[in-house]
């Protein structure tokens, strides 16, 4: 519980620093990025300190680059 | 679009001789000597000649687009879509590198430096500059490389100087022992880790260089210079520790200024010696990180790529604890997957874009007057 209050705290932060210039000079696009992100790096970040699984780009990797591997290698 | 940015061609030099001196000065001599044993330094010199020549084809497709980042030249050659999706590959790619040397510098620090201390709290600490640097901006990035190269000569010159005289020329021996196939094999690794993936600074070079041009020979000359740093640290690691040693070591830079013992009076310097890999380390991640959070604003047609960086901070550090649940993992991945994974981005595309480059040449020419 610590730990995701230290996570959303950092958030609070990011949001702090970086929302007021952003609505200042009325760049909505790169908010709505900016806000996507920080809800998937937030999301990601609470997930891990829980320690559930979270994807990992690796698998994914390794399954598509799998049968190339053992082509080449046999 | 974004802000107007110049570096000047020595300041790039220095970025490419850090990027190209970055992760391998850690892993490479280990990469080499696992498979071509003592003859590792052939493979050494054999991979940086290859890797050359590969940098020779990236410098070639920038001078084509002299105002354009990589981005932009996808973008410029396949089309809005395709050329996006590319694009989007690419920023996978060197997001995922900055998560893979997040991963190193943590593994390293918290195996021969800190070992109490959580591999979280210094990867948040080694993100927390990264993100300080990438939002700074690329200028600053390149006159602190600049301020850092000479750190970084200075300490591998006391790394050289002092464990020569721990040489033991038996070591090398029998030479030419390995066959052509296990030499090809191994520089593999080299060429994939220095050369390759210098693709992510065809997001620097054309574009952010007041003279293109001249940066050309720099290109080279900096991947060149690299190169022999790998190729001297290669060397000194199988004349030193032995080909076993190496091969078996996860950072046998590392345990090779270990070996610094003069007169027992100057010895167990490597603390000192780590500054060497950090300061690499932290180039190379720069690179990688400015190259995706630059890169995905351009696909996005952002106005300001600043706002991305925090929020992509905190997804690669999360991605850096996650991404190799332990060391062996690493190895594994790193020696497969990853070759063919940086291959494909890294030489695959280069190639398709020449290709495209030649039919379409006569209707780009049209658009980039129009530009």
């Amino acid at each position: 519980m610590l730990k995701s209050a230290g996570i959303l705290l950092v958030a609070a932060v990011i949001l702090f620093i970086e929302v007021p210039s952003l609505l200042e000079k009325k760049h909505k696009k790169e908010l709505i990025v900016f806000s996507i992100l920080l809800a998937i790096g937030v999301g990601l970040s609470i997930a891990y300190s829980f320690g559930s699984a979270i994807p990992n780009p690796i698998d994914l990797l390794t399954f598509i680059y799998k049968p190339l591997h053992d082509a080449i290698t046999r | 679009m974004m802000q107007n940015v110049k570096i000047n061609s020595y300041q790039f030099l220095v970025l490419v001789i850090l990027f190209t001196v970055g992760t391998s000065i850690l892993i490479v001599p280990s990469a080499l000597a696992t498979v071509a044993k003592q003859d590792a330094w052939i493979a050494a010199i054999i991979g940086t000649v290859i890797g050359l020549s590969i940098v020779w084809l990236f410098t070639k497709i920038g001078l084509w687009f002299p105002n354009l980042t990589f981005v932009q030249m996808n973008e410029m050659l396949f089309g809005k879509w395709i050329g996006n999706i590319l694009s989007f590959l690419f920023i996978s790619m060197t997001l995922l590198s900055t998560a893979i040397l997040l991963y190193y510098s943590g593994s390293f620090l918290t195996t021969h430096v800190m070992p109490n201390t959580p591999m979280g709290a210094t990867n948040i600490l080694m993100a927390i500059i990264l993100v300080m640097a990438v939002r700074l901006g690329l200028e600053t990035i390149a006159r602190s490389a600049e301020i850092f190269i000479g750190v970084f000569f200075l300490l591998f010159i006391i790394l050289v100087v002092f464990i020569a005289p721990e040489i033991k020329f038996e070591n090398i021996q029998p030479v030419f022992e390995a066959d052509i196939n296990s030499i090809a094999e191994s520089s593999l690794s080299l060429i994939v880790i220095s050369s390759v993936y210098a693709v992510s600074l065809l997001m620097i070079y054309p574009a952010f260089i007041n003279q293109p041009k001249s940066a050309k020979k720099f290109f080279l000359f900096g991947n060149l210079i690299g190169g022999l740093v790998i190729i001297i640290l290669t060397f000194l690691c199988i004349f030193v520790l032995g080909a076993d040693i190496t091969a078996r070591q996860e950072f046998p830079g590392y345990g090779l200024a270990k070996m610094i013992n003069i007169g027992n009076f100057i010895n167990r310097v490597e603390a000192l010696m780590a500054a060497l890999w950090i300061i690499c380390l932290y180039f190379k991640m720069v690179i990688y990180f400015y190259s995706s959070v630059y890169g995905l604003a351009q696909i996005l047609n952002l106005k300001d790529y600043r706002p991305l960086t925090y929020p992509l901070g905190m997804i690669v550090v999360v991605f850096s604890l996650v991404i190799f649940p332990n060391v062996m993992e690493q190895q594994k991945f790193d020696s497969t997957i990853n070759i063919y994974f940086a291959l494909t981005i890294g030489l695959l595309l280069p190639l398709l874009m020449v290709i495209v480059y030649a039919i379409r040449k006569k209707q780009l020419k049209k658009n980039l007057d129009y530009a």
